[in-house]
C-alpha cells in the first residue's frame, strides 16, 4: 500500500470467468508497471475493490503469490458494489487496495499434513494457500480438499477441482447439498461429510472458510474427530469500510477483523469475548 | 519554557496577530450553539463559554471530509488526493478534555498506518488551551478519568484566567513562537505575581474507576446492557458528540465519471452499522450496539492502544442524549456490581 492508505491502485481487468450464475472471477492487473512487480501479498490476505462513483467492497486475493503479474478476485453478486464489479468486461478498469489484513500460516505449517474445508465462496480464500503450498510441494506434507457447495452449478473453480482430482499428491471430496440428473458424486452437507471422511488429526492442520454455520459444524467435527483448537484455522468475515483499523466497523472484542485478521485460530477465538456467539 | 502573563484586554490584540499570520479557528457563536471555527478576527470569539456541542476533534477529523477526486476519461480513470488543509493553523480555547482526546485519537490515526489526512493537520495546527473556569460546569467528570482541567500537557499554550490577566504556559517549541509574534503582551512574572497569581483548583466530584476496566469486562453477559440500552433511540448523537468516537463510513459522491469519495462520521449505535450484505449482523439489537459502545469506551480501546480509558468525562453524551442515558450512571452500575467475576 503507498503513503496514502485511502487510495487505490488502479488496475485492469484481463478476464473475466464466470464460476456459477452467481459468481465470476475477475484477474486483474495494476496498470503502473513498476508497481505491478513489485506488489507482494500473503495468502488469505485481501484487498478492498472499487468502482469510482459507487463504492467500495472486501474481496479475499484469490491467486497466489508465487503467480506473477496478475491478482484473482472470484466476486459473488450480493449488493451494490459486488454488482458493479459484475458489470465489468475485460479491459474495464477499478481500483485496488491492498493487500489489507494479516495472512494464513505459511512458515509454521510447514511439514504438517494440511485440511481444506470450503463450503461456497469459502473455496476462494482457501485456494490461495492450496496452491502456494503446491507450489511449494516440498515445504509442506499430505494436502487433503473438502468442498461442498449447494448443488453442482454451485461449485467453484470447476476446472481446477477437475485437475487436483486427477493429481496424485491432492485428496478432494467434493459434495453437493442436493444433486441434479447429471452429479454422480456424494450428496449431502459438508459437516456430515467431513465426519464420514474421518481424516486424522495426527500431525495435521485444519483450515475452514464458509457460512458460519458451517465453520460452527466444522468445527464441533474437528473437535470430536481430535483436532485442538491451535490447529483450527479460519477466516471471520464483518462488515468493513476502511480496511485498515480505523473507522471501527469490524471490530470483535479489540480485534479488527480487517487489522488483526481476517484469519485466525480457534485458539485465538476462544480468547475474544463475543467471537464465537453465532 | 515558563509562565508568563498576558492582560485580558490584551488577548484580542495577540489573537488578531495569530490571525494575521495563520488560519485563526476558536468557539464562536450561532445563534445561541458554540462551534469551533474559523474566524476573521479576534471580535467574532467567544471567550465565556463552556464548551462547544460539536466537539473541535471535527478540525482534524471533519465530519464530512473528501480524501480523493476522481475523474473517468474513456476507459482511463485518474484519482487526485485532496489536500488536508491549505493553510497553518491556530486553534484557540480549546479544553484539556478535548486536547486529551486528541492524543487517545493520535493512536488511531497516527498510529499502525498512518492516517495522513489527520495527521496533516494535526502537524500543521497548534493549539492554545484556555482553562476551564472553576468550578466547571457541574456534568462534567474529566478528572475521574484522570484530566486535570488546568493543565498544559498536550496543548502548546495553556491561559488560565486569573483576575484580570490570564496566566500563560507556554508548553512547546510551536507556542513559543505564537507568543514570540507579539512578544511585548507577554511580561515575565514578578515575585508578588507568582505569589498572587494563584489558579483556583478545580473542585470535582472523582469517581475511583481503578476497577472499571476489569468490572466491565466481567460483565459481558451481564443484563444490564439490556437495561441500559431501553431508553435508547440509536439515534447515535452520543457518538457524534464524542471527542474520542472514531467511527466513519466511506462515500463516493458523483457520477462513476466525476466524484469523489468521502468519509464522513459514522455511528456504532446504528442498526445497520455492521449489517451485511448477507443479511447477517453482529450486533442486532440496542444491547449488542450500546455494549459495545461501553466496551470500547472503558475495555477494548485501552487494550488495542496501551492507554486509558477512551472517555474524557466532557459530559457531552450525558448532556445531549434524548434518552437520557448517562454514562456517569452506567460507571456506576459497573462498579456496583459486586463479584461480576464470571
Ligand atoms: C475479509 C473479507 C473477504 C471477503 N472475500 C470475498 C470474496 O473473496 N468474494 C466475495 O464475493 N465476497 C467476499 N467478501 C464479502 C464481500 O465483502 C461482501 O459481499 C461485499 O462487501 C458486499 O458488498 P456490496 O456493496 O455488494 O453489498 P451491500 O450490501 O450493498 O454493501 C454495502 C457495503 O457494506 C460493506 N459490506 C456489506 N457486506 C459486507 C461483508 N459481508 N463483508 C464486508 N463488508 C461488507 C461493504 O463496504 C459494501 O460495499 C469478503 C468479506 C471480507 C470481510
Ligand atoms: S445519544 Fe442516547 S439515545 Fe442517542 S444513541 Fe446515544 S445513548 Fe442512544
Ligand atoms: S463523556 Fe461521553 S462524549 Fe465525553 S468523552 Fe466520555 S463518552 Fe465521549
Ligand atoms: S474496516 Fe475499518 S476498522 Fe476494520
Amino acid at each position: 500500500m503507498g503513503d496514502n492508505i485511502y487510495l487505490p491502485w488502479i488496475a485492469t481487468i484481463t478476464e473475466v470467468r464466470p464460476e456459477t450464475p452467481d459468481t465470476s472471477t475477475f484477474v486483474v492487473a495494476i496498470d503502473d508497471s513498476q508497481l505491478r512487480e513489485s506488489f507482494t501479498y500473503l495468502p488469505g490476505q485481501f484487498a478492498e475493490l472499487s468502482i469510482f462513483g459507487v463504492g467500495e467492497c472486501p474481496v479475499g486475493i484469490a491467486s497466489s503469490p508465487t503467480w506473477e503479474g496478475a491478482l484473482e478476485f472470484c466476486v459473488r453478486a450480493v449488493g451494490t458494489v459486488t454488482n458493479a464489479i459484475h458489470d465489468l468486461d475485460v479491459g474495464d478498469k477499478l481500483g485496488v487496495r491492498g493487500p489489507l489484513g494479516n495472512s494464513w500460516p505459511t512458515s509454521e505449517i510447514e511439514g504438517k499434513d494440511l485440511l481444506f474445508i470450503g463450503g461456497g465462496i469459502g473455496l476462494p480464500p482457501l485456494r490461495s494457500l492450496i496452491h502456494y503450498v503446491l507450489d511449494n510441494r516440498e515445504r509442506y506434507g499430505a494436502v487433503e480438499i473438502i468442498y461442498g457447495a449447494r448443488s453442482p452449478q454451485d461449485l467453484v473453480y470447476k476446472q481446477e477441482l477437475k485437475q487436483w482430482e486427477e493429481q496424485s499428491d491432492v485428496d478432494l471430496y467434493v459434495t453437493v447439498d442436493a444433486g441434479d440428473g447429471a452429479w454422480e458424486g456424494p450428496v449431502g452437507f459438508v459437516p456430515p461429510f467431513l465426519r464420514e471422511i474421518n481424516p486424522t488429526p495426527e500431525n495435521k492442520v485444519a483450515f475452514t472458510c464458509g457460512p458460519p454455520i458451517m465453520i460452527k459444524l466444522v468445527v464441533e467435527a474437528l473437535e470430536d474427530m481430535g483436532y485442538v483448537d491451535a490447529n483450527i484455522v479460519t477466516t471471520l468475515e464483518m462488515k468493513m469500510k476502511c480496511g485498515v483499523g480505523k473507522c471501527g466497523r469490524c471490530n470483535i472484542g479489540d480485534r479488527y477483523i480487517c487489522r488483526d485478521g481476517p484469519v485466525f485460530s480457534f485458539e485465538q477465538l476462544r480468547q475474544i469475548p463475543g467471537a464465537l456467539e453465532a | 519554557m515558563g509562565r508568563k502573563k498576558i492582560q485580558k484586554s490584551d488577548l484580542s490584540r495577540w489573537l488578531d496577530r495569530i490571525a494575521q499570520e495563520h488560519e485563526l479557528i476558536g468557539p464562536a457563536e450561532d445563534d445561541g450553539v458554540i462551534r469551533f471555527q474559523p474566524v476573521e478576527s479576534s471580535a467574532e470569539i467567544a471567550v465565556e463559554f463552556g464548551n462547544s456541542v460539536i466537539p473541535p476533534k471535527s478540525l482534524f477529523f471533519p465530519a464530512a471530509e473528501s480524501l480523493f477526486s476522481f475523474h473517468k476519461r474513456g476507459k482511463e480513470i485518474e484519482l487526485e488526493a485532496t489536500e488536508p488543509l491549505d493553510r497553518d493553523r491556530v486553534v484557540f480555547g480549546i479544553r484539556n478534555c478535548d486536547v486529551q482526546s486528541l492524543s487517545l485519537l493520535d493512536h488511531v490515526f497516527g498510529q499502525d498506518l498512518e492516517d495522513i489526512y489527520y495527521q496533516e493537520r494535526r502537524a500543521r495546527t497548534a493549539l492554545i488551551a484556555l482553562a476551564c473556569p472553576t468550578p466547571p460546569r457541574s456534568s462534567c467528570f474529566c478528572t475521574t478519568f484522570g484530566i486535570d482541567p488546568l493543565s498544559s500537557e498536550g496543548s502548546d499554550v495553556l491561559l488560565t484566567d486569573v483576575d484580570d490577566v490570564y496566566l500563560v504556559d507556554v508548553a512547546t517549541e510551536k507556542g513559543e513562537g505564537l507568543v514570540s509574534l507579539a512578544e511585548d503582551l507577554f511580561p515575565g512574572l514578578t515575585d508578588d505575581d507568582t505569589r498572587q497569581l494563584q489558579p483556583r483548583p478545580a473542585e470535582m466530584k472523582k469517581v475511583d474507576i481503578s476497577q472499571l476496566r476489569e468490572k466491565t469486562e466481567a460483565l459481558w453477559e451481564d443484563e444490564l446492557w439490556q437495561k441500559i440500552s431501553l431508553p435508547c433511540l440509536g439515534c447515535g448523537i452520543c457518538t457524534y458528540v464524542c471527542p474520542t468516537c472514531h467511527c466513519f463510513d466511506i462515500v463516493d459522491v458523483g457520477s462513476t465519471l466525476d466524484g469523489e469519495r468521502y468519509r464522513c462520521w459514522d455511528s456504532c449505535m446504528y442498526s445497520d452499522f455492521a449489517l451485511m450484505a448477507s443479511g447477517e449482523n453482529p450486533r442486532p439489537t440496542k444491547r449488542e450496539r450500546i455494549r459495545n459502545r461501553y466496551f470500547h469506551k472503558f475495555s477494548t480501546f485501552a487494550s488495542r492502544h496501551g492507554t486509558g480509558h477512551a472517555c474524557v468525562g466532557c459530559a457531552r453524551c450525558l448532556v445531549h442524549c434524548p434518552g437520557g442515558v448517562e454514562i456517569t450512571e452506567v460507571i456506576k452500575d459497573i462498579l456496583a456490581k459486586e463479584g461480576a467475576s464470571g
